[in-house]
């Protein structure tokens, strides 16, 4: 495995020290950005540095990070937050999860130097209940930063004060979306609210607030030890810095993985990721979880960067990239993901909750065999209607799945409602389960297995199948020593 | 850890702690067992105490420790090995069994074996 394309800044200590050793952390420059922070620079200063480096948010909207922490430390407020956002709900995804039990120390840091940039004295990561082990590395971090008058009153004597607590999420994925976690932090329910104001100006409390990701945290202190323009030397114009992936779905190494911006998704999936498992051809690849596109061969040379990959219909997104090969088929992969929204949609708009109930029930109609071409029109417009009219992110994204697949795969899709075939043979209702006479030797091992007795034979006699009774289940192929059973 | 007061304290401290990280360790062998969600999922907790228990049979001088994952998940439980004078070596999908082989043909033979996923100069 190649492992040469990759550069490990937010990941740079994940794997080389013991996160639950503060002294680990301190040995390799921790809490050096601190020192430098409180010591040398005023708060104008660092917001530049963070501005220069051409940071963007690593959560998903990619907004400059330097941006948003010179908005916030120009409003007036007694009060101000910094949180980290560690809801982590894209299906597959895990790269906050793995910086939190790798390297907590890291975002501590990070948080406390936008807390002293900001002008707040309060920090929060809200973080799902469901990453026990996280929770108990960033519990134990907290303790020994504050042992070590890292976080806390006056720190290295600076006058400077500040503490992080942790809030624990039930894992919905819309408390990921900024306005809802604050809500969710409040004590009420996770619903997004209208922006603006945007939290740097009426965050939580309804004092002005950062929401910074995990990822974009864990980037901090070494831009602000090894500098603006180092940063900014690695990835493309727009986009500075490095991308952790999590590598899933059909590809041979699966896992997490660093790599600069503009490296293209063909580097990403056969350099790095060692290409598609048992020699499978690949078909596609979907950044950006449910809220991104599914992108084909045709894309492969697209360099990973924000704008690349929107020109594109998919997006950045938070780091998940599944990886999709000929067996999958791209109707029932939408129709994986809308049944994700659906459930996750917090239902507070109606073309939201609604359309994508409508999008589900369409794709769920196609792929049991019994959509009609005009079907293909509706997702389209229904989908157009949903992303326009939408509060909030989760809306505004939930169809690209949909209209991705369609642009890229419309085949597929016909021949789904026209032809009633399914290339990929996922979908149940439009295979058929045979046997093929001349390779049936009568074992009668299928018809021992079959659970819907839709099996006739007798010993070293002809197998049958009935496509009446048939539930498509497969167990019979598995049994077969002698490729006498095919789907078509 | 006591508090530091000051950010040359800070500094200080960190001189101390760069010298005897454990990276800079030249003498004693140090195995890095990774220790995350995912690695955990697949036994890492075993092979770290067995890792323990055999190098301290053995007499071996070493350090035995726990850290976050380095991502390669399709390969989890996964090891840093270093040996005084050579190059790091990250071993895959480690069992007990592999730990025997680990510590009497590579740590104590010095062979190459296998189940090695790559080398690092670290
Ligand atoms: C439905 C939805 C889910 C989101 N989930 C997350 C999440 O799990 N983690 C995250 O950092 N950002 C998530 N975001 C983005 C946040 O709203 C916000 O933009 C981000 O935390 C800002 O941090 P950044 O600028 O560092 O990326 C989500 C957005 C939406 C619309
Ligand atoms: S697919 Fe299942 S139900 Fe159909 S014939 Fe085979 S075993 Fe029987
Ligand atoms: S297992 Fe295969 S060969 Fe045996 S009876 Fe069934 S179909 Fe025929």
């Amino acid at each position: 495995m190649k492992k040469d394309k990759q550069i490990k800044l937010a990941l740079k200590n994940c794997g080389s020290i013991d996160p639950e050793k503060i002294e680990n952390y301190i040995a390799v420059d921790g809490y050096k950005a601190l020192g430098t922070c409180l010591g040398e620079k005023g708060s104008s200063e660092i917001i530049d540095v963070i501005k220069a480096s051409g940071l963007r948010g690593r959560g998903g909207g990619g907004f400059p990070t330097g941006e948003k922490w010179e908005m916030a430390s120009k409003f007036v407020a007694d009060q101000k937050y910094v949180i980290c956002n560690a809801d982590e709900g894209d299906p597959g995804a895990f790269m906050d999860r793995s910086i939190l039990e790798g390297d907590p120390h890291v975002v501590l840091e990070a948080m406390a130097i936008c807390g002293y940039s900001i002008g707040a004295t309060e920090g929060y990561i809200y973080i799902r209940a469901e990453y026990p082990l996280a929770i108990k590395r960033l519990k134990m971090a907290i303790d020994q930063a504050k042992e070590a008058g890292l976080l806390g009153i006056n720190i290295l004597g600076s006058g400077f004060d500040f503490d992080i607590r942790l809030k624990y999420g039930a894992g919905a994925f819309v408390c990921g979306e900024e306005t809802a976690l604050i809500a969710s932090m409040e004590g009420k329910r996770g619903t997004p609210v209208i922006k603006p104001p945007y939290p740097v100006e009426c965050g939580y409390k309804g004092k002005p607030t950062i929401v910074n990701n995990v990822e974009t945290y864990a980037n901090i202190p070494v831009i602000i030890n090894k500098g603006a323009e180092w940063f900014s030397s690695i990835g493309t114009s727009g986009s500075k810095g490095t991308k952790v992936f999590a590598l899933a779905g059909k590809v041979k190494n699966v896992g997490l993985v660093e790599v600069p911006m503009g490296t293209t998704l063909r580097e990403l999936i056969y350099d790095i990721g060692g290409g598609i498992i048992n020699g499978k051809k690949f078909k596609a690849v979907q950044s950006g979880g449910p809220s991104g596109g599914c992108l084909t061969e045709k894309h492969l040379d697209t360099p990973i960067d924000y704008e690349s990959l929107k020109e594109c219909g998919s997006m950045m997104g938070s780091g998940g990239m599944i990886v999709m090969d000929e067996d999958d088929c791209m109707v029932a992969v939408a129709q994986f993901y809308l049944d994700f929204s659906v459930e996750e949609s917090c239902g507070k708009c109606v073309p939201c909750r609604e359309g994508n109930h409508v999008l589900y029930q369409i794709l769920n109609k196609i792929t049991h065999g019994k959509g009609e071409l005009k079907d293909l029109d509706k997702l389209k417009a229904i989908s157009e209607v949903v992303k326009s009219t939408s509060l909030c992110g989760l809306g505004q994204t939930s169809p690209n799945p949909v209209l991705s697949t369609l642009t890229n795969f419309y085949d597929e899709y016909y021949d789904h409602v026209v032809n009633k075939k399914c290339v990929s043979k996922q979908c149940r209702a439009l295979v058929e389960y045979k046997i093929i006479e001349d390779n049936c030797i009568g074992c009668t091992a299928c018809k021992r297995v079959c659970p819907a007795e839709a099996i006739t034979g007798e010993v070293k006699g002809k197998h049958v199948i009935d496509p009446e009774l048939c539930i498509k289940c497969g167990a019979c192929i598995e049994k077969c020593k002698f490729n006498a059973i095919i789907v078509e | 850890m006591k508090k530091i007061k000051t950010i040359s304290d800070l500094n200080a401290i960190r001189k101390v702690l760069e010298n005897d990280r454990i990276d800079s360790e030249d003498k004693k062998v140090i195995v890095k067992v990774a220790m995350s969600t995912c690695s955990i999922a697949t036994g890492s907790k075993k092979v770290i105490s067995f890792f323990r228990e055999q190098m301290g049979l053995e007499a071996i001088d070493s350090l035995v420790v726990q850290t976050g994952c380095m991502g390669l998940c399709h390969s989890e439980p996964t090891v840093i090995v270093s040996v005084p004078g050579k190059d790091s070596v990250i071993f895959g999908n480690v069992t007990e069994k592999k730990v025997n082989e680990i510590i009497t043909s590579y740590i104590k033979e010095g062979n190459d074996i296998e189940g090695v996923l790559l080398k690092k100069n670290s």
